[in-house]
């Protein structure tokens, strides 16, 4: 990417006047203002729901938390089991993520290197676009007839086995795209010194894809995490649910607790924000990378 | 001189290497069939098969599509459906585009700005759908006090069938806005400056350009991205999940609802996968025109 | 912030070297496995040993004693472990019968509605009480011990089950019924008919501030559990014992359109109206009555929950033609995957026991399922609701007790959402509304009960 200077030359162009250029300004960074504030308003609401006492939450619009509690999220962690509900999605995200990472890489190194016959590289890419077009409802009841008769039902494992099948598919397509734009020149000198090719993939052209890996884990982290229907149908007790179950089991058919529920989005958000604050340089990019790729 | 043994292991050093590649492959295509193809081949059977108390009782014939074609109410799933995404996907796309084009030039804080406006679409769709939730309830929320306030009533978005309708449509555009604006802005950026740029010296206004240049050249892109975004839409559930449930009456019962419902609190996984079918080959059919068109475009624009 | 484009120092131009790689590789698993070991759950979920059993559940009121109380003290008692685990009412529905249809064994008792009754007998979801040698307390009010029952004893059958001997089930664990919950301040004493309820709507209420009904409007099951109290009161049935719908007749109509009556005394995002909203307004004291199960008697005189407190009475569902409360009992079926059904049938026994049902009773005024509970004098001293719950019990009508009845009552309460719907919208015309709504609920009924077989 480079394209900086179309955009310079686009809107502060030489031709402005000063005032003109003031006033683009302000409608500019006005209207930028308003959509931030459209996009981040949502989320101070569930906030600020979330630290209220019940008789508040119905006491009218309060957009500042009158008497702030925490006894919502107490309430998260002794009644409806969100503690475990985290540490199942950390455990699940990070290792389906890891394994895909490999499975996905080692794949699209193939693709991207060789010339494959059969149509197998044609095959290939269908499967990775079917996996992406389907839509999850149609993958539950199959995948619950096979981890039941696997005994896999209701546990970490069952649902690492399937986000890395799920997550492989676009690990592959973005990380073909990076490993084609890596020279062959210089794993082919590291062949001629001796390394076999797997050795070359891992000492020289991985450490080279590292930006590209950033960005896909980061796009599998966020696809993984989120996840919904497939995880709310295959587990059915806190010991494997993940946060997005969990937050679901607070809208009761019966009855909505709102300050729970407020509290329950504010912690299923969390993770991700925080994630996208700590790789925030990267967050963008490797947003952008997975959606276009 | 060689040896025939050295012979033989070169020989077998080829084959090695030449089956490299497929052995690379095979983990990623196990994967891959497991949650395609199998799951596929899987549905079809069961739309052939009929289920009591959640138990296979045997083949039914084509007994669930013909079930499920004579059932209003999947008809007004799929028309609800069809209705969801031409209404979401143009105006995610329209507001996607502008904002991309504001944040297409020097900025400050421009990393901030992207951050926050991608934000949306970041957060797990259940967890958009309890925001939602909490904005519009009718006695909790901020969106009926503000419309009072406007001197437009209470409108009470999600107790009533045309504003559901619109209230789920417009989570939609607040959550998948950003994607479309992601995109478009990545295809901003990597546009080529020069026919820009010599439009504006040949005195062309910032409209004309963006018209005739910018727009033919960001085709591609945008096709792209609606047709990521359309399959996305079809498949909606989490929010409204959420959201609704579907009601009031039938106004939010997207087909993914409706099948949902079918098959997990009505136990008629063949009625359900049978509708699913149906389903899979619209997507399919979708997918097929749209991969067409963008060959047809770049067929054109080379 | 001095960044300021795309294109300015990009960190993704530089590649990362191999070491910083590992560095931070090792740096985010770390930390990963850190708080994973750090905040690990202690609790055991499975019912991994002999001497645990794990009972699953709606999300509910009437459960909280449960939950927060007896279930320790089975645990006290017979040093069996309980794990419980709540959620909403379909994600459970959905879970429970996933695991008993695949016998996964994640549980061993369901807490369930009592209209799933029939769907998981007949799948074999859950395993027969009779079989596994459940000792069934005599004390136990019948009509909540029939709701267990499979084939049913009474009331429509389906062919194939119409010779079949009827055997237990599930077991009653709360005997919910739906009760009327009024303000004494605008009744000055308990209502006895539907006309007595929208003469004081109709002279009480002010529009945004006090209303003269609240009702769960919301599709589906909600608006079906605000319309059967009318329903039967007006004479109609759910299903004749043909299996012919009963409630497009005459009396069906009249009763919908009672609840039409309502309308511009109450909340006006009411058709969207689930539990928690229309118990609010109750709560909050803008409403001076509705129809609600025992389940709210927990929070009307509690400070923390209601701004009325000691003002809400109860009495018995309003009468018109005839007196018809709907049952919708808690009852629990042992999982036919259950890893401890022996626990499972101890953990039953001893809650229905008059012992433990006398101590639920005296706790909060629970709605306990045998004769004495519900008389037992010092509970009832303290909880006047107590007997009017066994006289609504013993005075109940069932649901259609059919595998299909959750789809039933999915086409019925789609129905009457959009006749509510369209009602309000329209303000008048509330006869024609209703024949025409319910006259569709009907049809889509008759059809699908064809499509399934086995009824007429």
């Amino acid at each position: 990417m480079g394209g900086g200077a179309f955009h310079a030359a686009h809107v502060t162009g030489n031709h402005m006047s000063p005032a003109r250029r003031r006033v683009a300004a302000v409608a500019v960074y006005g209207t930028l203002g308003l959509a931030m504030v459209i996009a981040l308003f949502p989320f101070w609401w569930m906030i600020v729901t979330s630290l209220k006492q019940p008789v508040d939450i119905f006491a009218g619009v309060a957009l500042w938390p009158q008497h702030i509690t925490l006894h919502n999220y107490g309430r998260l962690i002794h009644e409806y089991h969100f503690d475990s509900y985290l540490i199942n999605s950390i455990v699940i995200v990070t290792a389906s993520v890891a394994f895909s990472l490999v499975i996905g890489t080692l794949a699209a190194y193939a693709l991207a290197r060789f010339r494959l016959r059969f149509g197998v590289d044609r095959l290939s890419l269908y499967a990775v676009l079917l996996v992406r077009m389907l839509p999850g409802i149609l993958l539950v009841v199959p995948l619950y007839i096979v981890l039941a008769k696997w005994g896999l039902l209701n546990t970490r494992l069952g649902l690492i086995l399937i986000y890395t099948c799920l997550n492989t598919s676009f690990v592959i397509w973005m990380m073909q795209s990076f490993l084609e734009d890596i020279p062959r020149d210089i794993e082919e000198a590291a062949m001629v010194d001796g390394d076999s090719r797997l050795s070359a993939l891992r000492r020289v052209v991985i450490p080279l894809a590292a930006p590209g890996l950033i960005a896909t884990a980061i796009f599998a982290v966020i696809a993984t995490y989120n996840e919904f229907i497939i995880a709310l149908t295959l587990t059915s007790t806190p010991s494997a649910q993940t946060v997005p179950v969990g937050v679901s089991t607070l809208i009761g058919k019966i009855q909505i607790e709102w300050g729970p529920m407020a509290a329950a989005g504010v912690v299923g958000a969390l993770p991700i924000v925080l994630f996208a604050l700590l790789v925030q340089r990267h967050f963008v990019r490797g947003l952008t990378l997975g959606a276009v790729k | 001189m060689r040896t025939v043994e050295e012979q033989g292991g070169a020989r077998a050093w080829r084959l090695r290497a030449a089956a490299t590649p497929y052995a690379l492959l095979v983990p990623a295509l196990v994967a891959l069939a497991a949650v395609s193809i199998y799951p596929i081949f899987y549905g079809v059977r069961a739309s052939f098969h009929k289920y009591r108390y959640g138990i296979d009782m045997g083949s039914a014939g084509k007994q669930n599509y013909v079930d499920v074609f004579h059932d209003p109410v999947f008809w007004q799933a799929m028309k609800t459906t069809a209705k969801y995404v031409v209404v979401a996907v143009p105006i995610e796309t329209l507001l996607g585009l502008g904002l991309a084009l504001l944040v297409a030039r020097e900025l400050r804080y421009a990393n901030w700005i992207r951050v926050t406006l991608i934000l949306p679409m970041t957060i797990a769709p259940v967890v958009v759908g309890v925001i939602w939730r909490l904005l519009y309830a009718s006695d909790i929320g901020v969106v009926n006090p503000l419309f009072e306030k406007l001197g437009l009533g209470t409108p009470n978005v999600l107790a009533n069938e045309n504003t559901a309708f619109l209230g789920v449509v417009a989570v939609d555009v607040w959550e998948w806005t950003p994607l479309l604006f992601l995109i478009i802005l990545a295809g901003l950026t990597s546009l080529p400056q020069d026919p820009l740029e010599a439009a504006q010296v040949d005195g062309a206004s910032r409209l004309q350009a963006f018209f005739h240049h910018t727009l033919p050249l960001l085709k591609p892109v945008l096709l792209v991205a609606i047709t990521l975004r359309t399959i996305d839409a079809v498949g909606t559930f989490d929010q409204i999940f959420v959201l609704t449930a579907g009601g009031p009456g039938t106004s939010t019962q997207l087909i993914s609802i409706y099948a949902y419902n079918t098959a997990f609190l009505f136990t008629q996984y063949g009625q359900a996968m049978a509708m699913l079918v149906v389903l899979l080959a619209c997507l399919l059919v979708l997918m097929w025109a749209a991969v067409r068109f963008m060959r047809r475009t770049s067929q054109a624009t080379t | 912030m001095s960044e300021t484009t795309v294109t300015a120092a990009d960190p993704f131009e530089r590649p990362l070297t191999r070491r910083e790689v590992l560095k931070r590789g090792a740096v985010g698993a770390a930390i990963v496995f850190g708080s994973t070991i750090a905040f690990a759950p202690k609790r055991v979920w499975a019912a991994e040993n002999a001497n645990s059993i794990t009972m699953g559940s709606f999300q509910d009121n009437a459960m909280a004693p449960i939950r927060d109380y007896f279930n320790g003290l089975f645990t006290k008692e017979t040093g069996i472990k309980v794990n419980y685990n709540e959620t909403n009412y379909n994600t459970w529905y959905q879970n429970a019968k996933n695991d008993g249809l695949n016998k996964t064994g994640a549980y061993d008792i369901y807490v369930m509605d009592d209209n799933w009754v029939p769907e998981f007998a007949a799948g074999k979801i859950i395993q027969s009480l009779d079989a596994l040698g459940f000792k069934r307390n005599p004390d136990i009010l019948e009509k909540g011990v029939e709701q267990g029952l499979w084939p049913p004893k009474h009331g429509a059958k389906m062919k194939a089950f119409a010779k079949q001997k009827p055997e237990l089930y599930a077991i009653v664990n709360i005997d919910d019924v739906e009760i009327l919950y009024y303000n004494k301040k605008y009744f000055p004493k308990a209502p006895q008919t539907w006309d007595d309820i929208y003469r004081v709507a109709k002279a009480k209420s002010v529009p945004g501030k006090l209303y003269g009904w609240s009702a769960r409007g919301v599709k589906g099951n909600p608006i079906v559990q605000t319309y059967l109290p009318l329903m039967s009161a007006y004479g109609a049935n759910f299903v004749n014992p043909d299996w012919s719908p009963g409630f497009a007749g005459h009396a069906g109509v009249a009763a919908l359109v009672r609840l039409f009556s309502f309308i511009p005394y109450m909340p006006s995002g009411v058709a969207a109206f689930d539990t928690d909203q229309e118990t609010q307004a109750l709560l909050q004291g803008k409403c001076t009555a509705l129809t609600e199960y025992t389940g709210l008697v927990h929070q009307i005189d509690n400070p923390s929950a209601s701004k009325v407190i000691h003002q809400i009475d109860t009495a018995a569902t309003p009468k018109q033609e005839r007196s018809g409360p709907a049952i919708g009992t808690f009852i629990c079926g042992i999982a036919s995957g259950s890893k401890n059904p022996a626990g499972a049938v101890h953990y039953l026994e001893w809650f229905t026991s008059s012992r433990i049902q006398k101590q639920f009773a005296r706790r909060g005024g629970s709605a306990a399922v045998t004769a004495s509970a519900l008389h037992d004098p010092v509970a009832v001293k303290k909880y006047r609701w107590l007997p009017a719950i066994a006289d609504a019990v013993n005075n109940s009508v069932p649901k259609p007790r059919t595998p299909d009845e959750p789809k039933m009552e999915d086409i019925l309460g789609t129905a009457l959402n959009e006749a509510l719907l369209e009602a309000i919208s329209k303000k008048s015309g509330y006869q024609a509304i209703a024949q025409k709504h319910l006259n569709s609920a009907a049809k889509q009924i008759t059809t699908y009960l064809k499509q399934q077989g086995g009824y007429f």
